[in-house]
């Protein structure tokens, strides 16, 4: 009787959440006020989506942007920003593509759109959305210790088409990931065989304790995680993956790859998303504020705050970029080995 | 060293102005609250404080998110020793000895000498941190994949001693353990494992939604099934709050040892106050001469995880303000919020920014005596929960751990892996598998595995690597002593017994 009841109560737990999860699943909507050929207007609250946790890069970049919207009296709706963290976005995304034909929704999104799908781990890509407009980028940088005696990208790449296995990149993600990826791509611009690099991923910020403490070689990371080192003068920076080099009293030390005759560029890249068959006029609506956005000196005060710099793309334009963009990622997992099935 | 004393001069002008008292109070005072709420971490609680800190001086914003965070490994040991549903990840361990010393009618004493002794652990590591904070950066980052790996293998060695009864159960349950942390995308390859294609477990299992199943769920199961039981008389009652001089003796030792252990380990970017505090308990249970007395209300196995742990929350600033490593989940939303705030945290912090280097430092000590003078005199009223109806008690867990889990992804997925998790607890509990080695293979598991496949791809595949590395010699020699010992000690006794009967 008594094992009756405790496997009762386990059950109507079940229950109850299952019906919770019901609620969830049905909260969207696909409301749409004005027709689809004249103008249009939120009707009701909007809600950014980060497919993250909070403090990340995804996140900040919807709270500040949710933050200016509001504050500038760019848009008068209420805008919430809500986290849906899990499987470097999947969740998120997943979320979103239930939310179709909404007008309302909106997420935030970089390059991980693009390898997740192709590395197997997200059912929904970039075409399945419905891109609005790309507002900021960021650069990768490839540091190496100060007492390292590599002084420049060539010199590295050269130790490395001698003897691949002597060197240790590490990075923050897994392998097919944004780290991994761009330190690839200079590599094989450079003329080395991708496949033989030795490529360690450390989670929780433990890529530049390797770095340090000489367990790896190479840090291949964001530009920001390295400019308080470089100033220390603990590490140096071989390269920034930036066309040009960047703005700023440490930053402008770093050289980029391109000026050491490396002819490539990695942009990280973040913009916003709506979710499938989003209604054009809302789409227009949504790339006309974003280029506000975009343009006001409060964002760019955001933006000096965090290092990102303007890359602004309307709808059009982004959806070009990221489908080429797709392309030439998935030639470079195909060599690699690493395209989901 | 005159840079230092000026640094902390303008630490102390921060720490004792009316601001840093006010914001010190604030941050322990809502760090505490949601420490005590199971589930709810310091990692929202910070996350949701950064728009307000916007625009404050970033001093001032340091020294109270902070206090949160300290403040709610302060907190969580409330909920682990009274429901046994850890608040926050760093108290699973406080809930081993914590939770059968309430049962036994002492919840008052069991939650005095938690709060003494997260007091004098935070205190002390405070005094290493300003003493050492300078020269601990290079101990910070001086563990590699190696020694991370030999680190978790000497936790490991512990399991078989972590169990009453038997072993096979014990290993079995360690096994299941290891299995769960594997799921998850693969750091080191990108490869999902054991996903069956679902977008959820990407990500793998969060610690709280296991812990909260196995420890939480798993009680409330048990608790209704014995609804009727004599033995729950004693549950009911708070007892004293007075500590007697035997209990002041048996604290003083875990004190002194795991406030040192527990912020070396905190200082291990990736470590932290979990595995700082169990790996004081299992510790501090090896050198016991009355081990028997663990995990069941013993002090000293209550005493030595809550000394730990917020002796590691004091540990993990310094890789924060040292580098500008953030060790943990927590410290990473700290340095996020810093960011926003203007202040670039790297080594060059203690010179560019000494106030609030020391700003903070500085503040953890009057952090630390607000969370003594806030906790003690409320004891008596918290430990009034107890004497909540138990029917009105269960569901009140319930719907906290729903809660708690709930606010790490706002994904209803979780909820119905806490609810599995519930059962698998409920089943092991009713055959008599021991949770805590589960536990502790699925903490210690993960980064052992990862820092292992680090290592060999490091050394292309040669084992030398862990000879080679010295800290990895030195853990690996104890890990085998560790291991050795108990067997010996068996061997002995059963010699000796032996003896006598012959």
């Amino acid at each position: 009787m008594r094992k009756f009841l405790t496997l009762s109560l386990f059950v109507m737990m079940a229950l109850f959440m299952a019906a919770c999860g019901n609620d969830e699943s049905s909260g969207g909507d696909s409301s749409s006020d004005g027709d689809a050929s004249g103008e249009w207007e939120p009707g009701q609250s909007i809600e950014i989506v980060a497919p993250a946790g909070a403090g990340g890069g995804w996140d900040t970049t919807a709270r500040m942007a949710a933050q200016v919207f509001q504050e500038e009296g760019i848009i008068s709706e209420d805008i919430g920003v809500v986290n849906k963290p899990g499987g470097g976005g999947a969740v998120g995304w997943a979320y979103i593509a239930n939310q179709e034909g909404s007008n309302h929704n909106l997420f935030v999104s970089s390059s991980p759109i693009l390898l997740v799908p192709l590395s197997g781990n997200s059912e929904y890509g970039h075409e399945d959305f419905t891109p609005i407009a790309n507002v900021i980028a960021d650069y990768g940088a490839f540091a190496v210790s100060k007492d390292a005696p590599w002084e420049s990208l060539n010199e590295l790449f050269e130790d490395m088409k001698e003897d691949p296995s002597s060197i240790t990149v590490v990075g923050t993600s897994s392998p097919g990931s944004m780290d991994h990826i761009q330190f690839v791509r200079f590599a094989k611009a450079a003329g080395i065989d991708i496949t033989k690099i030795k490529y360690v991923s450390a989670p929780d910020a433990d890529g530049i304790t390797q770095l340090l403490n000489g367990s790896a070689d190479v840090f291949s990371t964001g530009v920001g995680e390295v400019i308080e080192q470089a100033r220390a003068g603990n590490i140096r920076v071989l390269a920034v993956t930036s066309e040009e080099r960047l703005d700023g009293e440490v930053l402008s030390t770093f050289p980029t790859a391109k000026e050491q005759g490396i002819d490539e560029v990695f942009i990280n890249w973040r913009g916003f998303f709506g979710p499938p068959g989003m209604d054009q006029a809302a789409v227009d609506y949504y790339e006309a504020k974003f280029k506000e956005l975009s343009d006001s000196e409060a964002f760019a005060e955001v933006r000096a705050n965090y290092g990102w710099d303007e890359m602004y793309m309307g709808s059009e334009e982004y959806k070009q970029f990221l489908d080429d963009e797709k392309e030439n990622l998935k030639s470079l997992l195909e060599e690699l080995n690493l395209l989901g099935k | 060293m005159d840079g230092v004393m000026d640094g902390i001069i303008s630490g102390l002008q921060v720490a004792f102005s009316l601001q840093g008292i006010l914001f010190v109070l604030i941050g322990v005072f809502i760090g505490t609250f949601i420490g005590m709420l199971p589930g709810l971490g310091p990692i929202s609680a910070i996350a949701i404080m950064i728009p307000i800190t916007y625009g404050m001086d970033p001093a001032l914003a340091l020294v109270l998110m902070a206090g949160v965070y300290y403040g709610a490994v302060f907190g969580g040991s409330t909920s682990s020793i009274l429901l046994n549903a850890p608040g926050i990840s760093g108290t699973v361990a406080t809930s081993f000895d914590g939770y059968p010393m309430a049962q036994q009618g002492k919840a008052g004493k069991a939650l005095a000498i938690a709060a003494i002794s997260s007091f004098a652990g935070g205190t002390i590591s405070v005094v290493l941190l300003m003493v050492f904070a300078p020269v601990l950066s290079s101990v910070a980052i001086s563990f590699g994949p190696p020694a991370y790996f030999a680190l978790m293998l000497l936790g490991l060695t512990a399991i078989a001693s972590l169990s009453e009864g038997s072993t096979l159960k014990a290993l079995i349950s360690a096994v299941i353990g290891f299995m769960v942390v594997t799921i998850g995308i693969d750091p080191q390859t990108g490869t999902a494992r054991f996903t069956f294609g679902s977008a959820n477990l990407l990500d793998g299992i969060d610690f709280l939604v296991i812990a909260l199943g196995l420890f939480a769920l798993a009680e409330v199961g048990f608790l209704i099934m014995n609804r009727k039981e004599k033995i729950m008389k004693n549950a009911k009652e708070i007892g004293s709050l007075k500590l007697t001089k035997q209990d002041a003796r048996e604290m003083s030792g875990p004190i002194g040892r795991h406030s040192i252990l527990g912020f070396i380990i905190g200082i291990l970017p990736g470590a932290g106050a979990t595995i700082a505090s169990f790996i004081s308990y299992i510790t501090e249970k090896r050198i016991s001469k009355k081990p028997e007395e663990f995990g069941k209300g013993s002090v000293k196995g209550l005493s030595a995880p809550e000394v730990s742990n917020n002796a590691a929350t004091s540990g993990a600033f310094v890789p924060l303000l040292s580098l500008g490593i953030p060790g943990s989940g927590t410290t990473a939303v700290m340095l996020g919020a810093l960011l926003v705030l203007g202040i670039q945290p790297g080594p060059l912090l203690m010179t560019d920014h000494p106030e609030v280097f020391w700003g903070v430092i500085v503040s953890m000590y009057i952090g630390n005596i607000f969370l003594l003078i806030l906790n003690l005199p409320l004891i008596p009223y918290i430990a009034r929960v107890l004497t909540i109806p138990r029917p009105m008690l269960i569901s009140m867990v319930i719907m906290f751990s729903v809660i708690g889990v709930y606010s790490i992804s706002f994904n209803t997925f979780d909820l119905y892996l806490l609810l599995a998790f519930g059962v698998i607890g409920f089943l092991m509990r009713m055959f008599a598998f021991p949770a805590p080695p589960f536990i502790l293979a699925f903490i210690l598991g993960g980064m052992m595995e990862q820092s292992f496949r680090q290592s060999m791809t490091i050394s292309n595949g040669s084992f030398m690597i862990f000879f080679e590395n010295k800290i990895a010699l030195a853990l690996i020699m104890l890990s085998l002593l560790s291991f050795a010992y108990p067997i010996y000690q068996n061997y002995r006794k059963k010699r000796s017994s032996a003896n006598t009967e012959g």
